[in-house]
């Protein structure tokens, strides 16, 4: 559970920046509570219980959105790879925050808009930012 | 102003019109000035060029024109300017 | 003045048409594709609506600008339709 309103911020920050979907933030969560486990698309699919084309789609966002590594690029495999103490601590915090608060969370996440039109909005920055 | 000119300017009209109406939709959800001034810009095109039709002066050799299509473009380039260097530190988009 | 005007109208759908095909090269997003691809034919438009009118007066471009347009917004209609849900 978030202890502060400063954390719950972080955690909302993080939802709206970086997670497209519920679908996203479960394969995230997922690969993160089992890392440093590698998963296939297939794998993800069978466990997510949604189709593969979905499921390797869900992982290259992820990948591209930096969230988590691609193990190797022979066969499609990823996995969370911890490579800053505060990135841990983050992911940590949404995903405790995730149990608790699932319809919040959920809710927060549909009130977003289609990703293409975030990213549309998101092309007319001159700079790429990570943080604002 | 030949039939096939004409059918190309409303069909331009009808798809600006569409075209506008969803960045109006796109600024509704995202609360972002961006699609506004976007979606300003495909209003004003249709706006424009129903009533250049209107009034038959084709060829788009009329002032109004020229100030309507000046205010679209500065709108969006405001707004375009306005998200990299303007204020406010809790856009997210 | 006019001249002003088009090379405006030119130099933001070139800019729009740059800042959007640079971001489908990043995310591959195909809006911004469609998108990017309709500002740079509107830009070409202005382009046209440049010479027609300031250029070369004595001809008539105008069937040429009106399609440029036609097919630009059409672009872009087709990936608002398709990729917003």
């Amino acid at each position: 559970m978030a202890e502060s309103d400063q954390e719950q911020r972080r955690v909302d920050q993080f939802i709206l920046e970086k997670i497209d979907s519920v679908s996203h933030l479960e394969a995230l969560l997922l690969l993160w509570n089992s890392r440093p486990k590698q998963w296939s698309p297939e794998e993800l699919a069978r466990r997510l219980y949604v189709e593969t084309k979905m499921a390797r789609g869900l992982l290259a966002d992820l990948q591209r959105s930096d969230l988590i590594v691609g193990a190797s690029s022979s066969n499609e495999s990823y996995c969370y790879e911890s490579r800053s103490e505060e990135k841990d601590q983050l992911i940590e915090l949404v995903d405790a925050t995730y149990r608790f608060q699932v319809v919040k969370i959920s809710n927060l996440i549909h009130s977003k808009g289609s990703s293409a039109v975030r990213d549309f909005a998101r092309a007319f920055r001159f700079t790429k930012k990570e943080q604002e | 102003m030949t039939r096939v000119q004409a059918f190309l300017l409303g069909i331009t009209v009808m798809m600006s019109t569409t075209a506008g109406v969803f960045f109006l939709k796109f600024w509704r959800s995202t609360r972002d000035v961006l699609f506004l001034a976007f979606a300003a810009f495909f209003l004003l095109e249709a706006v424009d060029r129903t009533t250049l039709f209107i009034f038959a002066r084709d060829n788009e050799g009329n002032p109004w024109v020229y100030f309507i299509r000046l205010l679209a473009s500065l709108a969006i380039l405001a707004a375009i300017l306005k998200k990299n260097y303007g204020g406010g530190r809790h856009r997210t988009l | 003045m006019p001249e002003a005007v088009y090379l405006l109208g030119a130099f933001t759908s070139f800019l729009c048409a740059v800042l959007l095909l640079r971001g489908y090269a990043a995310g591959k997003r195909k809006l911004l594709l469609w998108s990017g691809l309709c500002f740079a034919g509107l830009g070409i438009s202005n382009g046209i609506t440049f010479i027609d009118l300031i250029l070369l007066p004595q001809v008539d471009l105008y069937s040429y600008r009106l399609a440029a347009t036609a097919i630009s917004i059409a672009l872009l209609l087709y990936g608002l339709i398709w990729t917003s849900q």
